[in-house]
């Protein structure tokens, strides 16, 4: 027992993948667990069901059509998101003014769950990948556009200083200093980015869309189809973790410095 | 011999919202010539990290002026390069690419730079290091990359503010006679700022006493040991008596600051 503990903790790529592999494993464990209790195959499939819906819906190709529908869509708004949030942060950062002024609309816009306002957007934009679009940008710009600035501001005085006394232009003090520094807070951010772009095109295929995972797992809850929705939501899962480990492996390799 | 560095009159006062501003300077004047090793020492809240900051460009002064050769200083220049307390190098950057920053940044191409800064690496002891980052080094190498990275750029001066203030002290006292070479060797002229008194007399010509609040010039102090110096120089009782008159001299400021503080 000690051993694989001590195994666990290592710091390695195959001990990391390790832990990965081993919370999945319990969460099934305990789902299949639940699942001998709980009979009730409405309210809860056991993971061989999902395993099993997940493949008929490869094989019948619905699976490729609601991904194609759902990730091209989530993909192309969240790296506009990213790109739009970054410009915005540095604005932010760079102007004292646009700051004072722009900062609290910002905060406020924050702070409405604009999740709410899937319904609108369906009737303003229509059903279909515009909607999806701009719903996934105004959820995911968010953390871009906090952490660049803040990340941009945070950047250590005598760092600056000494590129100053080393004659640096102002748009070398940027290159060299400023954004190489925020560029680990930028990634953080991008991470969160992620993880909100997922609900958000979840949320926006519920209310307008004829295709993609959101839309498949409305329809199959509304045929009491458990396992397909699970199913979906395993996949939309998969892709969060894919995309949470991605970006934090990056932030580690762009500031290795912060981990000693 | 002429003057290198001359720093004539300057004031500093920094203004400060809705309070008195506080006057951090008054009426400076020094002069150093080239090739000498002149060390600043005062209480803390003396103004000589500001006295520094003007010298190298970075701040202006409120009053007075700094020359250099002859020449109003009125930002960085290529004729000063300024060594920094611990943590001014850049974390992304390895030793080789700190060292050239100053050269790099100056437009210069990098096969260039990365062989002028071999030079300086070489020099400071750092050989071996120069793919590793700063956070795998001790302190002491990360104030030897700061050195070398100063002295890749060529200054006349090397201002030196403070550099082995973080150090251990058995590091500090390493790092000075290391300090006294590489002096030797590149032969610059140096203005050094410390608030240690036996670091000052150490390595220097002339050691300039700083009174706190204003910072102004309180004693200029001629340190006429023989050169080289090594450490064994500190059990010198020439030394030690050298150390004592200066400590007099700013003792009861410090006692004083002790209080305020």
């Amino acid at each position: 027992m000690k051993g694989i503990i001590e195994f666990l903790e290592q710091e390695t790529r195959l001990a990391s993948f390790m832990r990965i592999v081993f919370s999945i494993l319990c969460v099934l464990v305990i789902w299949q667990l639940v699942a001998t209790v709980v009979t009730n195959r409405l309210l809860l499939v056991p993971p061989a069901d999902v395993a099993v819906a997940l493949w008929k819906e490869t094989l019948d190709g619905s699976m490729w059509t609601n991904a194609v529908a759902t990730v091209t869509a989530v993909v192309t708004s969240f790296i506009v998101s990213v790109i739009i949030g970054i410009a915005i942060g540095l604005g932010l950062a760079s102007s004292r003014l646009l700051s004072l002024m722009g900062g609290p609309a910002l905060s406020a816009l924050n702070s409405v769950p604009i999740i709410a306002l899937a319904p609108l957007f369906v009737a303003w934009l229509g059903l279909g990948f515009a909607s999806k679009f701009v719903l996934v940008l105004l959820v995911a710009v968010f953390p871009v556009v906090v952490t660049t600035e803040a990340g941009l501001r945070a950047t250590d005085k005598p760092l600056i200083e000494a590129a100053r006394s080393f004659n640096a232009t102002p748009w070398q003090i940027f290159t060299t200093v400023t954004f190489p520094y925020a560029l680990p807070f930028i990634v953080s951010g991008i991470r969160v980015s992620w993880a909100r772009a997922l609900v958000g095109i979840v949320v926006a295929e519920f209310f307008g869309s004829f295709a993609g995972f959101g839309f498949a797992i409305l329809s199959a809850s509304q045929t009491f189809d458990t396992a397909r929705v699970l199913g979906y939501v395993f996949v939309l899962g998969a892709m969060g973790l894919l995309g949470s480990v991605a970006f934090a492996t990056l932030e580690r390799r762009l500031a290795p410095w912060r981990q000693e | 011999m002429t003057a290198l560095l001359r720093v004539e009159g300057v004031s500093k006062l920094f203004d400060r919202k809705g309070k008195p501003s506080v006057e951090a300077l008054r009426d400076i004047n020094l002069s150093i010539n080239e090739g000498e090793f002149v060390s600043i020492v005062g209480a803390s809240g003396s103004g000589k990290s500001t006295l520094l900051r003007i010298i190298d460009g970075l701040l202006a002064p409120t009053k007075g002026e700094v020359l250099v050769d002859g020449q109003r200083v009125t930002r960085p220049g290529r004729d000063r390069a300024m060594v920094f307390q611990q943590d001014s190098l850049l974390p992304w950057k390895s030793v080789i690419e700190n060292v050239a920053y100053g050269l790099t940044l100056a437009g210069r191409p990098w096969a260039e730079a990365s062989a002028v800064a071999q030079r300086f690496v070489t020099m400071t002891g750092l050989a071996g290091f120069e793919s590793h980052y700063p956070h795998q080094l001790s302190g002491g190498m990360r104030q030897r990359v700061n050195v070398a990275r100063a002295l890749a750029v060529d200054p006349r001066i090397l201002l030196l503010d403070e550099p082995f203030a973080a150090l251990d002290a058995q590091t500090r006292e390493i790092m000075q006679s290391e300090l006294l070479s590489i002096w030797r060797e590149s032969r610059k002229t140096v203005l050094l700022i410390t608030h240690q008194i036996d670091e000052a007399v150490f390595l220097s010509d002339r050691v300039i006493v700083f009174s706190a609040r204003p910072g102004s010039v309180r004693q200029e102090v001629k340190v006429d040991l023989p050169r080289p110096r090594e450490l064994t120089l500190k059990r010198d009782p020439r030394f030690v008596r050298l150390v004592d008159d200066i400590w007099q001299l700013i003792e009861a400021e410090v006692r004083q600051g002790l209080k305020a503080g």
